[in-house]
């Protein structure tokens, strides 16, 4: 299970905004903005059980990716806890980073080694011996369909293969909990449907995944909750059916929209 | 740490830019430079030395005697010109080499037993004009020493005599310097010159790749997000940087040792077919560079490839982009040469204050164990306040990888 409480996260502005902000009425201020700092992530609560996908969802700019590379430990929270099963994530990263598989679109492979040569080295630095490494490779290429291109240099794989060779890289220290930051952006259909396929097989297996994109379709088909973040704060958590009847029309993109066009006053 | 490390070494393998830059350019460049430039100059000067130069004489009427002596010499040919005008006009269309123009008074001046001006005409922005110039004077030698021992004949003085009234005091140079020592203040400057901006180059590529590359590939958040400690991965890629740095620096200096015992004299003893002396003699000084003296210039390379791989990676972290990356990197070679040229000036020799001095303290000791000059108790203060602001420098990078700030700039 994964619990994220009260998390909070600021940047420092750079120099220009500062000035520029000076220059500027209070009414034209982002509200995020707060003297040298931006708040990027403003008291954002959530959680996901086992076996529940949940839905992250928010215009650009949101805060969703930094929520996100918190809950990786790849940033480190200004404020707030991050617990899973039980363990705080912020205390003990190093620890915590085995138990989590983080996809995002952003997120690559090293183009200039092989499709297993990634998917082992990764698997080493997770501490993996060489025998439950194979063995795990063997289980997890069936799975993805990857052993007729395991053997190729990544540069040289098409969109999906890479795709498919990222899930392998993300699942093969067997995490506890999976991370995926729009994983599905700027990929065609074949290539985003088995991201969704690995979503849903991770489903059934009991293990909580957190979806965060901007395709609602692909919410509508995997995700019990959702949680919609903007500007920093969570606008919403619940079950998809109660945030459809947010609107008349029963329509997540209506929702999303109505929910997101709210600005907050300064 | 040494997974990291050796997967980074693996993809840098290959990747055939790192290849090229770090592996193949620094082995190439010693002996292209050195042999390259020498073999090159050596055949333009024998060309000028052997090429058949057509020629002018103005006023041969004034003393047949030495143009009878420049139309029997069969290196150079004449051609009929009357006037100075004419001359000129032929050697700026390149239709003649050199004029020679002979005084009217030159046959009543010689019976006088005084001096003529000979005045030689030629094009002394070419490079190779100082040698049409030797040609001439040493095609005249015979007739002026001709002349000068009839003259001294005449006052009755022997060829002593005549040497003491040329040149009443003589000044012989005795040097106390051995050929090593002397040839090592001469060029020894350049060696660590080369050998620094070699490692400095090597570490290059690789720091980009590695830094900047992997922010841009996306393999970085990646790596950051598996259970190494960040001062560990920044170590790895250090090691890496520093590696290749080495490598490119142990390349080049195998090369210039291969090329002083093997290839160089093999080279220049067909190019002059017998042998140079001059250079022979150059290269039997670089052959008595001990393999000691060769493992001290390493020694102090390595302090230097850590400053180089810790500025360039925490330079390449911060970049945004690969391109941001390499605008970085000009001001970087540019601080990193002004040091190097500050060793080169003349004056500058290694002492307490220049030893303090990072980079020209690393130059100036390379120059001296060159030399075979090295005071091992300031070699090894070089040494260790190098090593320290190396560790400063690794210091700071792995401060540097830690920062969000650094990592997500983007």
């Amino acid at each position: 299970m994964i619990q994220v409480k009260h998390l909070n996260k600021r940047f420092r502005l750079d120099n220009k905004t500062i000035k520029e902000n000076r220059k500027k009425p209070a009414s034209q201020l982002d509200p995020r903005e707060e003297g040298h700092w931006f708040n990027a992530v403003r008291d954002v609560s959530f959680s996901c059980d086992s076996g529940e996908v949940l839905g992250l969802l928010g215009p650009n700019g949101a805060g969703k990716t930094t929520s996100l590379r918190m809950l990786s430990t790849a940033l480190q929270p200004t404020s707030g806890e991050i617990i899973i099963n039980g363990q705080d994530v912020v205390a003990d990263p190093l620890v915590m980073r085995k138990r989590i598989g983080f996809l995002s679109g952003t997120t690559s492979l090293y183009h200039r080694l092989t499709v297993r040569e990634n998917v082992q080295y990764f698997g080493r630095l997770h501490g993996m011996t060489e025998e439950k490494l194979e063995s795990e490779i063997k289980k997890v290429f069936e799975l993805l369909d990857i052993h007729s291109f395991a053997d190729k240099k990544a540069d040289s794989l098409s969109t999906g293969m890479k795709q498919r060779a990222n899930i392998a890289r993300t699942v093969i220290h067997r995490p506890e909990v999976i991370v995926l930051d729009e994983p599905t952006t700027g990929l065609d259909v074949i290539s985003a449907k088995t991201i969704l396929d690995f979503i849903e097989s991770y489903k059934q297996s009991g293990i909580p995944v957190i979806f965060s994109t901007h395709h609602l379709h692909e919410v509508e088909k995997l995700c019990d909750r959702v949680v919609l973040i903007d500007q920093g704060t969570t606008k919403f958590d619940g079950k998809i059916e109660a945030f459809k009847q947010l609107s008349s029309t029963n329509n997540l993109y209506d929702v999303f929209v109505d929910l997101v066009s709210q600005k907050e006053v300064a | 740490m040494l997974k990291v490390y050796f997967k980074e070494l693996l993809e840098l393998t290959r990747d055939k830019k790192t290849l090229i830059f770090t592996i193949l350019l620094p082995t190439l460049i010693m002996p292209v430079i050195m042999l390259g430039f020498g073999a090159l100059s050596a055949k333009i000067a024998k060309k000028a030395v052997e090429e058949q130069l057509s020629y002018a004489i103005i006023g041969e009427e004034n003393y047949s005697e030495l143009a009878n002596l420049l139309k029997s010499n069969e290196t150079i040919t004449l051609k009929e010109l009357s006037t100075e005008t004419d001359a000129e006009s032929a050697i700026k269309n390149e239709e003649i080499r050199f004029a020679v123009k002979i005084p009217e008074d030159t046959r009543q001046r010689i019976e006088q037993g005084l001096s003529v001006e000979i005045e030689l005409f030629y094009n002394d922005s070419s490079t190779t004009s100082g040698i049409i110039y030797r040609r001439v004077e040493k095609i005249l030698e015979s007739l002026d020493e001709q002349l000068s021992n009839s003259r001294m004949s005449l006052l009755g003085l022997t060829t002593e005599q005549r040497a003491g009234l040329i040149e009443p005091l003589k000044i012989k140079k005795v040097t106390t310097a051995n050929k090593r020592e002397s040839l090592g203040e001469k060029i020894g400057g350049f060696l660590p010159y080369i050998l620094i901006l070699l490692g400095l180059t090597g570490a290059m590529y690789p720091a980009i790749d590695l830094g900047v590359g992997e922010k841009e590939r996306g393999t970085l958040e990646t790596l950051l997000l598996t259970p190494i400690p960040r001062f560990q991965i920044v170590f790895a890629k250090f090691l890496v940087i520093f590696t290749t740095s080495f490598l490119a620096v142990f390349f080049s200096l195998i090369s210039f040792a291969l090329m002083i015992t093997i290839f160089g004299p093999m080279m220049f003893s067909a190019m002059s077919a017998g042998g140079n002396e001059a250079i022979t003699s150059l290269l039997n000084t670089f052959a008595s560079i001990s393999l000691v003296d060769v493992l001290l210039m390493f020694l102090m390379l390595v302090p230097t490839a850590a400053i180089f791989a810790s500025l360039l990676l925490s330079v390449s972290i911060y970049a945004r982009t690969f391109k941001e990356a390499q605008n970085y990197m000009s001001p970087i070679m540019m601080i990193s040469i002004f040091p190097l040229i500050l060793a080169l000036l003349p004056g500058v020799k290694l002492d307490w204050v220049w030893a303090s001095v990072p980079l020209t303290n690393v130059a100036l000791a390379i120059k001296e164990i060159f030399k075979g000059t090295i005071d091992y108790q300031m070699l090894l203060v070089i040494f260790g306040s190098t090593s320290l602001v190396a560790g400063a420098l690794l210091y700071l990078c792995s401060w540097w990888f830690q920062r969000e700030q650094v990592l997500f700039r983007n």
